[in-house]
């Protein structure tokens, strides 16, 4: 079906309950309100069309201030604690809105829902759409939209003595204002049932070289309740890139993840480019497809080292990451940098591969192929691996998409969801790639499907390379980026990564929103650890790639008390906190 | 009857620690330091960094620069670490874990800060979340820049600082090492800064 047919399809679904446009082929606003939204969102899912990608909240009094006539300051939150210079600036009659982004393929849907500043309310849609929750969980906190049906008071991102009240992405924040850092955090008292065993993890943990926090309540060897808190990593990149101009963000958004740095940098700058209305030279989008394609080379052996490093195949972990340095090797001496290489202008790329570049390129990737087809045979064929890996972790295809999940862990679990072949961005128009699909959901089948796509990688470089495009680099760039919004969606290593950019004109953005593929997979995995031994966890949290310094920004508990009785709720960090100190018998730090 | 007698004999020995002859204690702080700088094991901790340098500093141990034929040896728990190997600008939230980390690492502790974001808080400084570089919140040893360095650029920073803990050349300090009589002048505290 057409996307213009599904969007006169909602149209008429919907009716009175709300107000659609559609402003390009593939996107379709909907307006509603508050009271109608959870209706419209209930009658949108009957027609069980696309997943929730992202939500996106705004505050558009930065955009309200330039135009002439904006009302006077007047303090438009009421502020709290020792923030209360911050409020001063803003405009009374500025608004926020809510974006609710539904994907399907190419075409994005967005329930738009326009707020007062003071007292902001939406209902949650947690109910509907069950990965909504972490959204809505974001939208509360950083901009203090209040979102009925979630626990309150909860800290899930900010750090804990982060004044109540304040919203670092509303835009009378500022960073001079923030409150100084608290020396500790005060202990509150918690609810866990007494004589529950708790195996805590992190968040310095010599598993994974990145912090999360995980509990897991066990019964014996099993599983019976799961939590991860993340948000150490959280840095305010958001808020940062509205501080900085479009150039500035660009490398700033590179260094969301090291692991993934390009396709971030991608995703933004084609965003930047559509904005703009820039006309990139096909040789550029060429370019940026090679790296994009070794990027994932790198990413997925280093992932294919780390899961069989968690399940103690250790042997493989080395030799994967020998083999690695294949891929590193090209990428320093296409760029010069191993990690976060920089290839990325608005309007093009910096680097060029030449005749010698490509030769060693494919090189290169002649000797991976050969190293990837043992490694294929190694993770089909290995008993004592397969029995770590076979019918481990299974996500049947209908958790996947419930919980929408995204990239290799939905692939692996049956479900054909690949931007590259569905929404072909950069260059994969011209050079098409088959997405690689297992039915067997478990962490078996999460090996054959990066091992598999290793497979389809090279052979699109080697397409790339025998038909590169000739012509420039690059185009310059404005320095001002003409007023709109813009959804730029590619395929990362991990799955669909989601941005949102919008310009009021000027030269910073005003809004950079980032939905990353890890943070979509995290409900999955935490839904799939019950009921698993304990010795199995590990290898089925490495099984969704999981990268903290991209998602870091949600808890979710999901508890099994007694059989039958399932309940979801959230810890804050005070509550671990209380716990951990209670836990180790002690209040020394 | 164990019960009446095992508090009195930990009061004694708190009381009353074992005293060595100065020459075998100097013969085993001399042992403990040439181990330590042979084999010293590492602690790593990611207070807010991209991966870039995590992912670095795992290379080290991959085949190709292969830190453990040097014997050191990248271990889990802090308790047991010699040196604490971190990475990224330091969040809100990991500040506090950071310090408990450090604080739990047996004295002497030595800090490699890997990356730009470890010295001044790299491409995020005046990001909201960031309370500063790595140095303002535990005393640093030495720092490694790059974003991210390379690997060789990291088992160099490590070698340094084991440069700095060697004891002087007998040779050379044969006047000194008299004056001196602790092994672990040169290297008491990691950096004095806290």
């Amino acid at each position: 079906m057409s996307a213009a047919s599904v969007f006169s399809r909602i149209q008429e679904t919907l009716g009175p309950l709300a107000a659609c446009k559609i402003s390009t082929e593939t996107r379709m606003d909907i307006e509603t309100s508050p009271e109608r939204l959870l209706q419209a969102v209930t009658v949108f899912r009957g027609l069980n069309w696309g997943f929730l990608s992202a939500i996106t909240g705004l505050d558009s009094t930065g955009a309200a201030a330039a135009q002439p006539g904006a009302g006077p300051a007047s303090p438009a939150t009421p502020p709290a604690g020792a923030l209360a210079a911050a409020a001063g600036s803003a405009p009374a009659d500025g608004h926020l809105d809510v974006l609710y982004h539904f994907c399907q393929g190419p075409s994005v849907a967005t329930f738009r829902v326009r707020l007062p500043r003071e007292h902001p309310a939406v209902p949650s849609i947690g109910a509907v759409v069950p990965s909504a929750v972490l959204f809505e969980r974001e939208l509360s906190e950083m901009l203090g939209v209040e979102v009925a049906g979630l626990p309150k008071g909860k800290r899930q991102f900010l750090s804990d003595d982060w004044p109540q009240g304040v919203h670092p992405l509303r835009k009378d924040f500022s960073i001079e204002t923030a409150a100084p850092v608290a020396d500790s955090a005060p202990a509150v008292g918690s609810d866990e049932p007494p004589g529950t065993f708790i195996v805590p993890i992190g968040p310095q943990h010599p598993a994974l070289k990145e912090p999360g926090h995980f509990e897991f309540a066990v019964d014996g060897e099993i599983v019976t309740g799961a939590s991860v808190r993340l948000g150490y990593v959280h840095r305010g990149i958001e808020k940062g890139a509205e501080d900085r101009s479009w150039v500035q963000t660009l490398y700033l958004v590179e260094r969301i993840c090291g692991i993934c740095s390009h396709i971030h940098a991608t995703a933004y700058a084609l965003g930047v480019e559509a904005l703009a209305g820039m006309a990139v030279p096909p040789r550029a989008q060429a370019i940026r497809t090679i790296v994009c394609e070794l990027e994932r080379i790198h990413s997925h052996l280093l992932w294919l080292g780390v899961a069989a490093h968690e399940a103690g195949f250790d042997t493989l972990f080395m030799y994967s990451w020998r083999d690695r340095e294949t891929v590193m090797d090209l990428l320093e001496q296409l760029t010069g940098n191993r990690v976060n290489y920089s290839v990325n202008l608005l309007g093009g790329v910096k680097y060029d591969i030449d005749a010698a570049a490509a030769d060693s390129i494919r090189r290169g990737l002649d000797y991976l192929e050969g190293r990837s087809k043992h490694y294929l045979k190694i993770v089909t064929t290995d008993e004592s691996f397969l029995r770590r890996t076979r019918n481990v972790g299974t996500i049947s295809r209908e958790q996947s998409e419930r919980l929408g999940t995204v990239g290799p862990t939905a692939r692996a679990s049956g479900v054909t969801i690949d931007l590259r072949a569905a929404a072909p961005y950069a260059a994969y128009g011209e050079f098409p790639i088959t997405p690689v699909v297992d039915e067997k959901c478990d962490q078996e089948a999460r090996f054959v499907v990066r091992v598999k796509e290793l497979f389809e990688c090279f052979r699109v470089i080697r397409r790339i390379l025998d038909r590169m495009p000739a012509g420039d680099l690059s185009i310059p760039a404005p320095r001002k980026v003409a007023e709109g919004e813009v959804i730029s969606r590619v395929e990362a290593p991990r799955g669909e990564l989601f941005y949102y950019l919008r310009s009021t004109g000027g030269v910073k953005p005003d809004r950079v929103k980032v939905r990353t593929p890890s943070l979509c997979n995290w409900a999955a995995v935490v839904n799939v650890v019950v009921g698993q031994k304990l010795a199995d966890v590990p290898v089925i949290l490495a099984g969704i790639d999981p990268c903290f310094s991209c998602n870091d920004r949600s808890l979710t508990l999901r508890r099994r008390g007694r059989p039958g009785s399932e309940s979801v709720e959230a810890w804050s960090w005070e509550d671990l906190r209380a716990y951990g100190i209670r836990y180790y018998g002690g209040g020394r730090r | 009857m164990a019960d009446e007698k095992s508090p009195s004999v930990t009061a004694e020995a708190a009381a009353a620690p074992v005293k060595l002859p100065g020459a075998f204690r100097k013969a085993l702080d001399r042992v403990a330091l040439w181990s330590r700088i042979n084999s010293p094991w590492l602690v790593h901790f990611n207070s807010g960094s991209c991966n870039g340098c995590d992912i670095e500093i795992l290379a080290t141990l991959a085949p190709r620069w292969d830190l453990e034929r040097f014997g050191v040896k990248l271990w889990g728990s802090p308790r047991h670490a010699d040196v604490l190997v971190c990475t990224g600008p330091v969040t809100r939230l990991a500040r506090e874990r950071l310090v408990r980390v450090y604080e739990q690492m047996p004295a002497p502790k030595f800090v490699v800060a890997i990356g730009s974001c470890g010295i001044t808080g790299g491409v995020f400084h005046g990001c909201y979340n960031i309370v500063g570089d790595i140095g303002e919140v535990i005393p640093v040893d030495v720092y490694v820049p790059g974003c991210p360095p390379r690997p060789e650029a990291i088992i160099d920073g490590v070698v340094q600082l084991l440069t700095k803990l060697k004891p002087p050349k007998p040779k050379r300090a044969a006047k000194a090492a008299a004056g001196s009589g602790d092994a672990n002048a040169t290297s008491g505290g990691g950096g004095g800064a806290a």
